[in-house]
């Protein structure tokens, strides 16, 4: 029982992707999410800023959602939940 | 069809699939890579995301523009200049509807669906940058 974490594009290339973890003492994604990026000092820079929040162009979504910026401090995880966490898209 | 893909896919069969009795128009749209001093371009996608995001985009197209078909074919995987990246094929009964629609499409599809774009030149490679305060699956 664990949750998926998934980075895409510049995120992907820093912290790998398809990540299984276990949720974090707190459960909250915000932790989640740091606890990962802390392993990569540069790749936590181009998520987070200096206050631990998520940089304003930061995507998240949760089992397919998206979660608001604003909200992120507030969302919790739990097992088989599937996170991703990427860039602005750039498609077409 | 609406698809998230390595392969191309054949544009003159999706024009003459898009021709109804009641089809005064079809218009498409073919996003090509560019040689901006490049050597190929590699795509990547939230692929489950990406294809209910298109779903999305067609049906509110459909909706909004009154079109008789839609089809996105958006590829990923590397592709090399000339090579054919997002095909858009819409028919409408009048052109108007047609163009309007598949422009929609297309800005739609830049703003919001999980689908990145790396040049990769001689020396390594760019991503392309994404619109920022914009993403897929925005809540509702």
């Amino acid at each position: 029982m664990t949750i998926k974490v998934r980075f895409f594009a510049q995120f992907r290339e820093l912290f790998g992707t398809d990540i299984l973890t276990d949720a974090p003492p707190d459960g909250m994604f915000i932790s989640l999410i740091a606890g990962i990026a802390h392993s990569n000092p540069e790749g936590y820079n181009a998520i987070f800023d200096k206050n631990g929040a998520f940089l304003e162009f930061v995507i998240l979504m949760k089992n397919g959602k998206r979660i608001d910026n604003s909200d992120a401090a507030a969302t919790t995880v739990a097992d088989d939940d599937d996170i991703a966490v990427f860039p602005p898209v750039a498609g077409g | 069809m609406i698809a998230v893909q390595t392969a191309d896919v054949d544009i003159g069969g999706l024009i003459n699939a898009a021709k109804q009795r009641s089809t005064g128009a079809v218009v498409v749209f073919d996003g090509i890579v560019r040689d901006d001093d490049i050597v190929e371009m590699e795509l990547e996608a939230y692929e489950d995301v990406a294809h209910k995001e298109l779903e999305k985009i067609a049906a509110d197209a459909t909706t909004q523009f009154n079109l008789l078909s839609v089809d996105i074919v958006h590829r990923t995987g590397r592709l090399a200049v000339g090579e054919n990246i997002l095909i858009i094929v819409v028919s409408a009964g009048h052109r108007e509807e047609a163009y309007a629609g598949s422009r929609f499409i297309i800005e739609a599809i830049k703003k919001g669906v999980p689908i990145w774009k790396k040049e990769l030149t001689k020396d390594g490679g760019r991503w392309v940058p994404g619109e920022h305060g914009h993403g897929a699956g925005k809540r509702g």
